[in-house]
């Protein structure tokens, strides 16, 4: 392209996304909400399945187990089919939404279930000693000396599992959710829009995990110096 | 087995095949791809790095269904008439290749200083060092992240479906469309992914167990 | 005050400690002395009860650790709070120190009181300023571990341990990890607790420390006590030809077998 088309189709595109915008930035809060939905979700579901995993008796424990190797073992999508296609069958109708929040949030559950275990064995076993030498209760040793170094030690496996979580928001838009890539797929569906969109889309989404990862990264460097 | 399940048998293993067919292709392209990269990213001269440092930030940041989405509306806008298979296939590829690029820069980094000091010590150049050296070892640290890199590429080549492309998890929301049968046939599906996948899990956690380096 | 008759303990096939059989009095500071793998190290975490044993009695001022009889004759394991409660009375310090990174030097201080024992924040506060003040430390106080040097860090362990207000202190190699220029600070530390009437069983290789500070020597091996007695006589005229030779080793003569 010679140097004035160029611009003239920079123009145009610059021009084009702006009027996009209103569109995408309403897909975009709807991406953040459902991320904003589903990360609590995980966080706890990850932390109920902690117990069990670590010293259930071996039947729950096996269950457990079993639930996180398939979650490990299958695609986030067909989980979200599953639920969506799945649950007007017995008489349940939640929103696409709800499907998807859910589906994010117990295969990512899962995940956070085994990150949370890898950040508390990794504490020494010398720290329980520690902890038992003076006097303390298996669960005090935990609760004061063991939890806060796992919390530290989490931190970053964390924020990197949340940025995936932040990704898969988009497998929402299979089901139907106006989420920021299914507003995207409608623009160039209905305009005549090129990929240029999602451009505008992917920077969006690298504007969030980036601002995520900074996050965590800064929050990992001030306990860093102690571990 | 389940009746609806049992009939539509046949046409979910045809799709399993596809998706074994992409999962093939992917996962070695891609990997074959981060390893040049990776490679360039840590040994690479100041710009090289810089450039090797952006593509992993930009591409682990964003979606692989965005990617696969840019890649299949990319090729028309260019000009050029690919298939669907194609485009998302080379989407996926460079998606991939930066987690795999990532794993290879620091792997290579870590291998510890006093190593590559050693060998200098003993005159070695630097070509060499990088092959019988840092090489080994970095592969050997390597290993288990990326076969959990390639478990995860394995599961989003089901992400096509979305963008159109047929496999298994596409033709499995046919069956159901058709036929309403949801848990018999996503279940069923699901097992078959498990299958598929499983052993690359199993073998990766064991490697976990195995492949800690001595120091 | 400590009584310990005929313990055995085994790691599987290993027979650690094969009828261990010694008391300590009130007051009295007994060292250990032996090769490794000796059971020196095995034999203080059954004292404190870190480690369950297989047979005989440890006796902690007639009370018997770990276990309780049972109206039948039995032995019954204690509960984990007797266990715990058995711990705050018996202080450990450990070769590799063990503080807690997350916490200053003055909070691992306080854990114990705070933690273990339910103490305010005041009154642990109280007992943490004057126990780093004890061992030196009070400049370190708000200072993390990581930023302590070995010598330092296992003065706050040993600090640590004392704010439980033990009966009997336990001293597993504790300068075996540490740079020789720092092994002082802390052997001072220890000295000057044993003037203060503390009881103590010392594991040691700090042979010129243990004739000073020891009222009794007992030499492992494998297992068994092999000799027992006044440092002096012990550390001059052994009696049996493996604490000569052990002596021999940490006398300079790196090479005798």
């Amino acid at each position: 392209m010679r140097a004035a088309t160029r611009m003239d189709y920079a123009a145009q595109v610059t021009s084009f996304l702006l009027g996009q915008m209103p569109k995408l930035l309403a897909g975009f809060a709807v991406t953040l909400t459902v991320a904003v939905a589903a990360i609590p979700l995980a966080l706890a579901f990850g932390m109920l399945l902690l117990a069990p995993r670590l010293s259930g008796r071996g039947l729950i424990r096996g269950a457990v187990q079993a639930y996180i190797e398939v979650m490990r073992g299958t695609p986030l999508l067909l989980q979200i089919y599953l639920i969506y296609f799945g649950l007007p069958l017995i008489g349940l109708f939640p929103s696409e939404f709800t499907c998807g929040v859910v589906g994010i949030a117990l295969q990512h559950g899962a995940f956070l279930c085994e990150l949370y275990r890898g950040a508390i064995e990794s504490v020494s076993q010398r720290q329980w000693e520690a902890g038992r030498a003076i006097g303390m209760t298996r669960l005090a040793v935990f609760r004061y000396a063991i939890l806060p170094q796992a919390l530290m030690k989490v931190l970053g496996p964390l924020g990197n599992q949340l940025i995936v979580l932040i990704k898969d928001t988009s497998l929402v838009s299979a089901i139907g959710v106006m989420e920021l890539t299914l507003t995207g797929k409608m623009v160039i569906e209905r305009s005549a829009a090129s990929f240029e969109i999602f451009v505008a889309v992917a920077l969006f989404y690298l504007i969030v995990t980036a601002a995520v990862g900074a996050g965590f990264r800064l929050a990992e460097q001030r306990y860093a110096g102690r571990l | 087995m389940p009746d609806v399940l049992a009939k539509n048998l046949p046409y979910l293993l045809s799709g399993a095949v596809m998706t074994l067919w992409l999962s093939l292709a992917v996962v070695s392209l891609s990997t074959a791809l981060g390893f040049i990269i990776g490679t360039l990213g840590a040994v690479g001269g100041r710009t090289t790095r810089a450039f090797v440092t952006a593509y992993i930030f930009i591409l682990r940041g964003i979606p692989v269904l965005v990617v696969m989405f840019l890649g299949y509306y990319a090729f028309p806008a260019f000009g050029y008439r690919a298939n669907a298979y194609v485009a998302v296939g080379a989407a996926q590829i460079v998606y991939a290749g930066a987690f795999v690029a990532e794993i290879v820069r620091s792997a290579i980094l870590s291998v510890p200083a006093g190593q590559i000091a050693a060998a200098r010590g003993l005159g070695m150049p630097r070509a060499k060092i990088l092959m019988h050296v840092v090489f080994p070892q970095a592969v050997r640290l390597a290993i288990p992240p990326l076969l959990n890199t390639s478990l995860t590429t394995i599961k989003q080549t089901s992400y096509a479906s979305v963008v159109g492309a047929w496999e298994l998890t596409y033709a499995a929301r046919e069956v159901v469309e058709r036929t309403l049968a949801a848990f018999q046939i996503f279940l069923g599906v699901m097992a078959i992914y498990f299958c598929i996948c499983y052993p690359l899990s199993a073998l990766s956690r064991w490697c976990e167990g195995r492949f800690v380096v001595a120091h | 005050m400590i009584e310990v008759v005929q313990l055995t303990k085994s790691f599987g096939e290993l027979r650690v400690l094969d009828g261990i059989s010694f008391g300590v009095d009130k007051a009295e500071v007994v060292v250990v002395l032996g090769p490794s793998g000796s059971g020196k190290s095995t034999l203080l975490r059954c004292v404190s009860f870190l480690e369950p044993y297989d047979g005989g009695e440890i006796r902690i001022d007639g009370e018997l650790v770990g276990y309780r009889m049972s109206g039948r004759g039995q032995r019954v394991p204690r509960s984990e709070a007797e266990n715990a409660r058995h711990r705050q009375q018996v202080g450990m310090v450990f070769q590799s120190f063990n503080l807690f990174p997350h916490k200053t030097a003055l909070e691992n201080v306080m854990m114990g009181p705070l933690h273990a024992r339910g103490q305010t924040k005041a009154e642990a506060l109280e007992i943490g300023l004057s126990l780093l003040a004890k061992v030196d430390l009070s400049d370190k106080a708000n200072e993390y571990p990581i930023r302590l040097s070995g010598g330092q860090q296992q003065r706050v362990a040993i600090a640590r341990a004392l704010a439980m207000r033990p009966k009997v202190m336990l001293f597993d190699e504790v300068t075996s990890a540490l740079d020789p220029e720092l092994v002082g600070e802390v052997l001072i530390v220890i000295r000057e607790l044993a003037r203060e009437g503390m009881t103590m069983i010392i594991v040691t290789h700090e042979i010129p420390f243990a004739r000073d500070v020891a009222d009794r020597i007992i030499f492992m091996d494998k297992g068994l006590i092999v000799e027992e007695g006044a440092p002096g006589q012990v550390l001059m005229a052994p009696a049996s030809q493996r604490l000569q030779l052990f002596l021999r080793r940490y006398q300079g003569d790196y090479l005798a077998t």
